[in-house]
C-alpha cells in the first residue's frame, strides 16, 4: 500500500502536493492533459524522483528510506516508449531485473499474446509488440522478485502502455491488468490519454491538470463531461448510457 | 521428406552452459595464440627449451626479459582495451561508444605527453607519474563526455553530440600534442614519437608488473557491473524501479575504464579501435547480456592484440609495423563482413 501525505515536488515540473491512498488490487487512472504532470507524478510515486514535500509511505515506512534493491521486489516501472538498448530476445528481456521461473515468463507471454515472439529480437518487434514486452517484463520483476511474506502482489507503475496498441490489443491489455491486479493483489497505476478506457475499466482515476490534481473518485464522477471538456479544452458530445451503464465521450466533429 | 525432419534434435546437447562453453572456448584460443606468439620473433626461440634450460643465454636473456612481458602487457593492454569498450557501450547504451572514439586515449595520451615533457628529468617516479597521468587524462575526459551526455538525455541526438564531443577532445588533445613536440627537447621528443606510436615494444618488467596488477584491478570492477549494465539497458528511470543504483554503477565504470584505459595509453600510446570492434562482433554473436559479454570481450581483446602485435613484429622482421595499424586492418574487414551478413538476417 502506498500513501502520500501532501507530498509533491517543488523544482519545474511541479507537482501541487497531494494526499491519497493506492491499495492493493485497485487499477488507479491518472489522466489528464499533455504537459499536465503525470510522468512526473509517476516518477514521484515510483522514487526515481524523491518528494520535495510532504512523505510517501510504502507499507508504512518512507519511501527514501527503502534500498533501491529491495524497493523493486515492491514496485515495477514500465515508461513511456522506452527502447532497450541492444538487440535482446524478448525472453531475456522479459528476464532482466529478476531471476524469474521459466513458467513465469511463460505465463506472462501468454498473457499479453507474446507468445509467439518469444524468441525474436526485440528490436525487429512492432511498437505495439515492443511496448507489450515492456509491461510483461515489470509485471514479471514484481511477480519473481515479490517476498512470499507479502500480503500483496506490490505496485506496478505503467505510462500510457496502451499508447501504441490497437483496440483488441488495448481490451486484452487492460482485462489483463484488471486480472494481475485481482489475482495477486496488485496495485495499478496506470497514466492513460483514452478517457473511455479509462471509464470503461478503472476502480478509480485522478485528473491532472497543470500539476495539480483537480479531482479524484470514481470515473462515472470524475470523467463528466463539463470538468473534461473545460480542462482539455476540447469540445465534446456525451453519450449517456453507454456499455455497462458507463458514461462514454466523444468528440464533436 | 527432409523437410519434416526436425534439425534441433541432431544438435547435440552439452551438459555445460552456453557461458562456460563460449569462455573456455576463448580461453583455449588465447592460450595456443599465446604459444604460438612465445614461439614466433625476429630471434628464433623454442619457449620449451627456455623453460627447461637448454637454450643459449641470449635467447634465454631475450625470451624472459623482453618477450614474455610483452606477452602479458599485449594481453592486459587488449582485455583492458576491449573491456572497457564494451563496459563504455553498456553505460551509454550505444554500440558506438570506445575509449578511443569519445577521446579517453587521446585525453590520456594529452595529459602523458605533458608529463613527458614538464616532468620528464624526475627520474625513477617517472613511470608512476605517467600512470597517474594517464589515468587523470582520461578521467577528465570522462567526466566532460558524461556532462554533455547527462546535458543532452536520451535519444538519437545524444549519440551524435557524443561523437561530436569525442572529434573535438580528439582535434584538442591533437593539437596540445603538437603544440608539446614543439616546445619538447631532442631528447623529450625522440621518448613521445617511441611511446606515441601504439606499439607494445616498451613491455619491461618493472612496468608490466604494475600495470597487469591494476588492470586486473580495473577488470575485476568492471567484471562486478555486469549484471547492473544488463539491468541500465531498460532505460534509467525503468532501471531505477528495478533495483539500480545507477550514479553507482556510473561512478564504478568510470573509475575503472579512466584507470585501465589511461593506463594502457600511458605505456603502449594509442591503439585504437579495439574496444569497438571486439565487443560489437561479440555482441553480434552472442547477444547483449553483460555476463557474458563483458568476459568474453576481454578475452577477445586480448586474443585479437596478442596475434596483432605478434604479426606486427614478424611479418617485417627485423622491422616492426606499429600493432595499432594491423588491429584496424584485422578487424574492420570481418566488422563489415558481420555487419552485412546480420542485414541479410534481418
Amino acid at each position: 500500500m502506498l500513501t502520500l501525505h501532501q507530498a509533491g515536488l517543488i523544482t519545474i515540473p511541479t507537482i501541487a502536493p497531494l494526499d491519497g491512498t493506492i491499495r492493493p488490487g485497485e487499477l488507479l487512472v491518472i489522466v489528464g492533459p499533455n504537459g499536465a504532470g503525470k510522468s512526473t507524478l509517476l516518477s514521484m510515486l515510483s522514487g526515481f524522483r524523491n518528494a520535495e514535500q510532504g512523505a510517501l509511505h510504502l507499507d508504512g515506512k518512507p519511501l527514501r528510506e527503502w534500498p533501491i534493491a529491495e524497493l523493486a521486489n515492491r514496485r515495477a516501472l514500465v515508461a513511456q516508449q522506452e527502447l532497450p538498448g541492444f538487440d535482446w530476445q524478448t525472453d531475456e528481456l522479459l528476464s532482466l531485473g529478476s531471476n524469474p521461473a521459466k513458467s513465469l515468463v511463460a505465463a506472462l507471454l501468454d498473457d499479453l499474446d507474446l507468445t509467439h515472439l518469444a524468441k525474436r529480437s526485440v528490436l525487429s518487434l512492432s511498437g505495439g509488440e515492443r511496448q507489450r514486452v515492456m509491461i510483461a517484463r515489470g509485471a514479471c520483476q514484481l511477480l519473481s522478485r515479490g517476498s512470499p511474506t507479502a500480503k500483496d502482489g506490490g505496485i506496478l507503475l505503467l505510462d500510457e502502455p496502451t499508447s501504441a496498441l490497437d483496440i483488441g490489443q488495448q481490451q486484452r491489455l487492460m482485462r489483463q491488468l484488471r486480472g494481475w491486479a485481482a489475482q495477486h493483489r496488485m496495485a495499478i497505476v496506470c497514466v492513460l490519454h483514452d478517457l473511455n478506457l479509462a471509464s470503461t475499466y478503472a476502480d478509480r482515476v485522478w485528473l491532472l491538470h497543470q500539476g495539480q490534481r483537480i479531482d479524484h473518485g470514481l470515473p462515472s464522477q470524475v470523467l463528466n463531461p463539463a470538468t473534461i471538456a473545460k480542462i482539455y479544452a476540447a469540445e465534446l458530445q456525451h453519450i449517456e448510457g453507454g456499455p455497462h451503464g458507463k458514461p462514454l465521450l466523444a468528440l464533436a466533429p | 521428406m527432409i523437410a519434416i525432419l526436425n534439425t534441433d534434435r541432431f544438435r547435440v546437447r552439452l551438459p555445460v552452459s552456453r557461458t562456460t562453453r563460449v569462455l573456455v572456448g576463448l580461453t583455449a584460443t588465447l592460450l595456443l595464440a599465446l604459444a604460438w606468439a612465445a614461439a614466433s620473433g625476429a630471434l628464433g626461440i623454442s619457449p620449451w627449451e627456455v623453460l627447461r634450460g637448454q637454450a643459449d643465454p641470449l635467447s634465454i636473456q631475450v625470451w624472459w626479459q623482453l618477450r614474455l612481458p610483452r606477452l602479458l602487457l599485449g594481453v592486459a593492454v587488449g582485455a583492458m582495451l576491449a573491456g572497457s569498450g564494451a563496459a563504455m557501450q553498456g553505460l551509454f547504451r550505444n554500440p558506438l561508444a570506445d575509449p578511443t572514439l569519445l577521446g579517453l586515449a587521446s585525453g590520456a595520451g594529452l595529459f602523458v605527453a605533458l608529463w613527458i615533457v614538464l616532468f620528464q628529468d624526475s627520474g625513477a617516479s617517472s613511470l608512476y607519474g605517467q600512470f597517474a597521468a594517464g589515468f587523470l587524462g582520461a578521467l577528465c575526459v570522462c567526466l566532460i563526455v558524461f556532462g554533455i551526455a547527462k546535458r543532452q538525455g536520451g535519444g538519437s541526438a545524444a549519440v551524435m553530440t557524443l561523437l561530436l564531443a569525442g572529434l573535438a577532445i580528439n582535434t584538442l588533445a591533437g593539437a596540445g600534442g603538437g603544440v608539446l613536440a614543439f616546445i619538447a627537447s631532442d631528447e623529450q621528443l625522440r621518448q613521445l614519437s617511441l611511446w606515441g606510436m601504439g606499439t607494445l615494444t616498451n613491455a619491461l618488467w618493472r612496468t608490466t608488473a604494475l600495470a597487469l596488477v591494476l588492470i586486473a584491478a580495473a577488470l575485476w570492477l568492471l567484471m562486478r557491473s555486469a549484471r547492473e549494465l544488463d539491468l541500465l539497458q531498460l532505460g534509467e528511470a525503468t532501471a531505477h524501479a528495478a533495483g539500480l543504483d545507477a550514479s553507482r554503477l556510473k561512478r564504478r565504470v568510470v573509475v575503472a575504464t579512466s584507470l585501465g584505459v589511461g593506463l594502457c595509453v600511458a605505456l603502449t600510446g594509442v591503439i585504437g579501435f579495439l574496444g569497438l570492434l571486439v565487443p560489437h562482433c561479440l555482441r553480434l554473436w552472442l547477444g547483449p547480456g553483460h555476463r557474458l559479454l563483458l568476459p568474453a570481450s576481454m578475452l577477445g581483446g586480448a586474443l585479437l592484440l596478442v596475434v596483432a602485435d605478434t604479426l606486427a613484429r614478424t611479418v617485417a622482421a627485423p622491422a616492426e609495423i606499429p600493432v595499432g595499424l594491423l588491429t584496424s586492418l584485422l578487424g574492420g574487414p570481418y566488422f563489415l563482413y558481420l555487419l552485412m551478413r546480420r542485414n541479410r538476417a534481418c
